[in-house]
């Protein structure tokens, strides 16, 4: 399915078939977003971008291109400089936008003082869960991470992959419809890496929408439906693989790559 | 209504951190100022005259009690703060739907939680110790109540602009610690030579002392109204200031 390559979507338009054929309000839109830091730094400038309801998108571009201050920008992490984010429809600035959003950010940042079992509860209790039905999410992300030995242990003494889980479970903990994965398998052994790849498989095909940046060119081919490719703070192209592959006359993503980012 | 669920379970985490950590949190400031009462009250008690009608020993209890409520409330909200900041779990209270003043009621619990207990358990002993009566309850619990608002905002904002650990300890001592000492804790400042009662009458923590030593002794050296208006009149403004930082996203956002 060939989905014609747009630097730009006018404002309202659908920016893809898969888009059209759902109907839904994008799961993620970006207009005319720009963060400028304290410091000067251009992070994002005069973005669009529009994720599809239950699409598998994945973001790509070097270090420092701009993948993080976009998804700080959706999640209430920074302040935006200029532009509009939507989830499913709605302004981030309604509160419950955030209920459907599941982060997993780039850095591990745990509660030093929660072991692996309350990380979960409270996260469900700032996210709004009721205790009954946090208690039994939570002991379902612990059997599906593979936490169990760990559920009574402090996140400062776990190890670096059991760190990774419990970052990944507590996103995944509020059922959100939107979730956002920055490098979640960056220094993650292979085998942890394929279970990430088909429990994320599996929520998709449940219907969850993925956010998932990735240095790992491989790992965008096999997972995303649809990429987008940034640099410098801004998108340069947006579409399937095989799409990025014909417009850019390339054999493989690799070469889409070095293309693009060669500008 | 989920926002109140929120409220709810970053105060309960907050309080847990008090209760995990209760050896550094509880215990230790309790154990100094019981050294404080006793070696200034019971020893020099003897041979201090009396502070007006009240025996020296009775008369320095409401002020170390309060200086460690205070001392305790800012602590905890500037240490807990800088270290969610620090090891950035702050984001998860960020990015959920919580309101900006529920994340600021949030903490602000978590300061009266432990600045409560130690100021419970401090009382306790003092009245085991020694007959310290409790004459005005209703005053007293207004002043410890607006105190502890007043300190543990204070915590709270010095906890979001501090850039290392030294910042947040640098306050405690360099201007809550001094301010404490000759704000009329150990000695009536009637008794201060001119200028320095007139220079008293300008530290905030003079009026809190006094709020409090009248709540406990019934008598202090100012105006009840006078003391529990000066605290009420700097503890909104710091409470302000610390619910416009996390409405604003000044310094706890990039
Ligand atoms: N807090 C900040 N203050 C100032 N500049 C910042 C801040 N955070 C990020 N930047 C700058 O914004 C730009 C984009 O950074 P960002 O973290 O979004 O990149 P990224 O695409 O996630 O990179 P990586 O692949 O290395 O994670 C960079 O130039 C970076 O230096
Ligand atoms: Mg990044």
């Amino acid at each position: 399915m060939a989905v014609g390559l747009r630097r730009r979507s006018p404002r309202g338009a659908p920016s893809s078939l898969i888009e059209v054929f759902r109907g839904d309000p994008p799961a993620l839109e970006l207009r005319g977003l720009t963060k400028r830091y304290d410091d000067g730094t251009l992070g994002v400038e005069r973005f669009d971008l529009s994720v599809p309801d239950g699409a598998f998108f994945g973001l790509l571009g070097p270090n420092g291109a701009g993948k993080t201050t976009l998804i700080s920008a959706v999640c209430n992490l920074i302040r935006i400089t200029a532009g509009e984010v939507l989830v499913f429809g709605e302004p981030t600035s309604s509160l419950r936008t955030r209920r459907w959003i599941g982060l997993a950010e780039q850095d591990i940042n745990l509660d030093r003082f929660l072991t692996v079992r309350e990380t979960l509860l409270y996260h469900g209790g700032y996210f709004g869960m009721e205790r009954a039905d946090a208690e039994g999410r939570a002991d379902e992300m612990i059997d599906l991470f593979e936490l169990g030995a760990k559920a009574g242990v402090v996140a400062p003494k776990l190890s670096g992959g059991q760190r990774r889980r419990l970052l990944l479970a507590r996103a995944l903990m509020h059922r959100p419809r939107l979730i956002i994965l920055d490098e979640p398998t960056a220094g993650v052994d292979f085998e942890l890496r394929q279970e990430l790849w088909s429990t994320i498989r599996r929520l998709h095909a449940d219907g969850t929408t993925i956010l998932l940046t990735t240095h790992y060119l491989e790992e965008a081919e096999v997972l995303c439906e649809e990429i987008a490719l940034i640099r410098g703070g801004r998108l340069i192209a947006r579409d399937s693989a095989d799409g990025l592959r014909r417009h850019f006359g390339a054999d493989t993503l690799q070469g889409v790559y070095v293309k693009a980012m060669a500008g | 209504m989920t926002g109140y669920r929120g409220l709810l379970w970053l105060a309960r985490r907050e309080t847990l951190r008090v209760s995990k950590l209760w050896t550094q949190t509880i215990l230790a400031p309790v154990v100094s100022s019981i050294l404080f009462i006793l070696v200034f009250g019971l020893s020099l008690g003897d041979r201090i005259r009396n502070v007006g009608t009240v025996e020296y020993d009775v008369f320095i209890v409401p002020g170390l009690i309060t200086m460690a409520m205070v001392q305790a409330a800012y602590a905890n909200n500037a240490s807990t703060i800088f270290q969610a900041r620090y090891d950035r779990y702050l984001n998860d209270i960020l990015s959920s739907p919580m309101h900006p003043w529920q994340m600021t009621l949030g903490f602000l619990i978590g300061g009266l939680y432990r600045a409560f207990t130690i100021g419970l358990a401090l009382f306790a002993l003092a009245v085991a110790l020694i007959a310290v009566p409790v004459e005005r309850p209703v005053a007293l619990i207004a002043a410890v109540s607006l105190g502890l608002v007043l300190f543990a905002s204070l915590g709270t904002v010095v906890g979001i602009f501090a850039d290392s650990w030294d910042h947040t300890t640098f306050i405690a001592n360099i201007v809550i610690l001094p301010l404490a000492f000759v704000g009329g804790v150990f000695y009536s400042i009637d008794l201060l030579p001119s200028p320095w009662e007139e220079i008293s009458h300008f530290n905030p923590l003079f009026y809190l002392v006094q709020a409090i030593r009248f709540g406990f002794l019934g008598e202090s050296d100012v105006s009840i109204w006078l003391a529990l208006g000066v605290t009420a009149a700097l503890a909104v403004p710091a409470y302000l200031w610390a619910q416009w930082l996390f409405s604003s996203g000044r310094k706890l956002k990039a």
